[in-house]
């Protein structure tokens, strides 16, 4: 199972696919393709921004513990 | 007075109370000097006639147990804390009682902020002999880090503006916070403990470590060694947002970014989710529309291709069609019959087509013929 791209990663290759598509090299096949995984690639990094529900947590007890000895 | 050794045959022996006596007769010849750590464990009570401390050496914890006359200790009128850097005019000697060594004191002098600057300028020339402050050591932020750790002293305010400005800008974002001390002399230790704490945590792609700002010395523990060293072997890039006004503490110089202030720092880890947004629906609007451009390319390559697949047998019967012409008309022209329609006759006699005059005799019969029509004629006479 291949891992699952970060958002960063999936913008990064969104960015590449749009700049190939730019420079006019591929042809109508390799076109079709790019676009399609563009589309997918949008979808993931829109949907991770979406699903995002930031948190803070308190790392207290560990603080606790970093206390140094005395001495 | 020389300790005299009890005699066992040939061993010498000495009784405790002779040895230390010897020692510290041996230790009373060394000079007086000045020695230079930080107090701890500061003890003083009415009753004693001494005063003790602990002198701590800050570079590797290496202690001195240091004793003064309570009366010279009052008289000096010192408001010494623990972790106050102190210079100790002293002499090295043996409490007998107990054979332990320590320095008795004849002067405290607490370190000046001269002292203090000296021993930071030294500092920051060694670990930058060493490349620590080197711009190639500086790593890039993660532009979307999946937790941010904050590492941070029990300051409301720094926290607060902190994770302020992370969820105006971008609501998506992990926090870990670890507080710690970060003041006074246990406060390097904390540090360093805290923000391997941090990097402990999964998935922590860049640490701040932010103060809300303080005096000269409350900065101090952010330029001591250990923590400076820590956050250079810090496994993920560090934001420095410690405040300050001009004396940069040494963690500015070996984070791998300043900020200053715990809301500049927010801005520096965390992407604007609004422009963020922007930018993917820019990104798929050109996907979009470089697809179509290439699509629509194709198509007008192909319906051109089509046209002239289309147009090949009209013009195969075109051609056929001008030659076709070509020859009935150069066919027209060889016809007589529009000679004969200008007027033109022509005349056949025994021999054919009379063409001279010669061909036909008076008398002799030929025929005419017409455009339209023809008769029969008889020669009447004949001009050669």
């Amino acid at each position: 199972m291949s891992e699952e791209l970060t958002f960063e990663q999936a913008r990064k290759e969104l960015e590449h696919i749009v700049a190939e598509l730019e420079s006019g090299r591929a042809d109508l096949e390799q076109a079709l393709a790019l676009w399609e995984r563009g589309e997918e690639l949008y979808r993931l990094c829109l949907a991770k921004l979406d699903a995002a529900q930031g948190k803070v947590e308190e790392l207290a007890s560990r603080a606790r513990a970093a206390k140094p000895e005395p001495g | 007075m020389k300790p005299e050794p009890l005699l066992y045959g040939d061993r010498k022996v000495y009784t405790v109370s002779a040895f230390n006596r010897g020692v510290a007769s041996w230790l009373e010849r060394l000079p007086t000097l000045w020695v230079e750590g930080e107090v701890t464990e500061l003890r003083r009570q009415r009753g004693w006639a001494s005063v003790f401390f602990t002198l701590k050496d800050p570079g590797d914890g290496a202690s001195l147990a240091v004793t003064m006359p309570r009366g010279t200790f009052e008289s000096l009128k010192l408001e010494l804390a623990d972790g106050d850097r102190v210079q100790v005019f002293g002499r090295p000697e043996l409490w007998e009682a107990r054979g332990s060594f320590q320095l008795r004191a004849l002067a405290i002098e607490p370190i000046g902020l001269g002292a203090v600057l000296a021993n930071l300028e030294r500092l920051k020339r060694k670990l930058a002999a060493e490349g620590l402050f080197a711009a190639e050591r500086k790593r890039p932020l993660p532009v979307f880090p999946r937790r941010v750790g904050l590492l941070t002293g029990h300051d409301a305010a720094a926290k607060r503006d902190f994770l302020t400005a992370v969820a105006a800008r971008f609501p998506a974002a992990n926090v870990v916070v670890a507080e710690t001390y970060v003041q006074g002399v246990q406060a390097p230790q904390a540090l360093v403990l805290a923000l391997a704490a941090l990097c402990a945590e999964p998935e922590v792609d860049v640490v701040v470590i932010s103060r809300g700002g303080g005096s000269f010395e409350d900065l101090l523990p952010f330029s001591d060694e250990r923590v400076v060293r820590a956050v250079a072997a810090c496994p993920v890039p560090v934001v420095s947002a410690v405040g300050h006004e001009q004396d940069v503490p040494l963690v500015d110089l070996v984070a791998d970014a300043r900020a200053s202030t715990p809301t500049a720092a927010a801005r520096l880890v965390v992407p604007d989710e609004r422009e963020l947004r922007e930018r993917l629906e820019g990104l798929r609007v050109s996907l979009a529309r470089e697809t179509r451009r290439i699509l629509e390319r194709a198509r007008i390559a192909l319906e051109r291709d089509g046209e002239r697949l289309a147009a090949s047998p009209a013009l195969l019967l075109e051609r056929k069609r001008a030659i076709l012409d070509g020859l009935a008309g150069r066919l027209r022209t060889l016809s007589p019959s529009a000679t004969l329609a200008r007027g033109y006759a022509v005349v056949r006699g025994e021999g054919g087509i009379v063409r001279s005059a010669a061909d036909v005799q008076a008398g002799a019969r030929v025929d005419v013929e017409l455009a339209s029509g023809g008769f029969g004629a008889r020669v009447e006479d004949v001009r050669p």
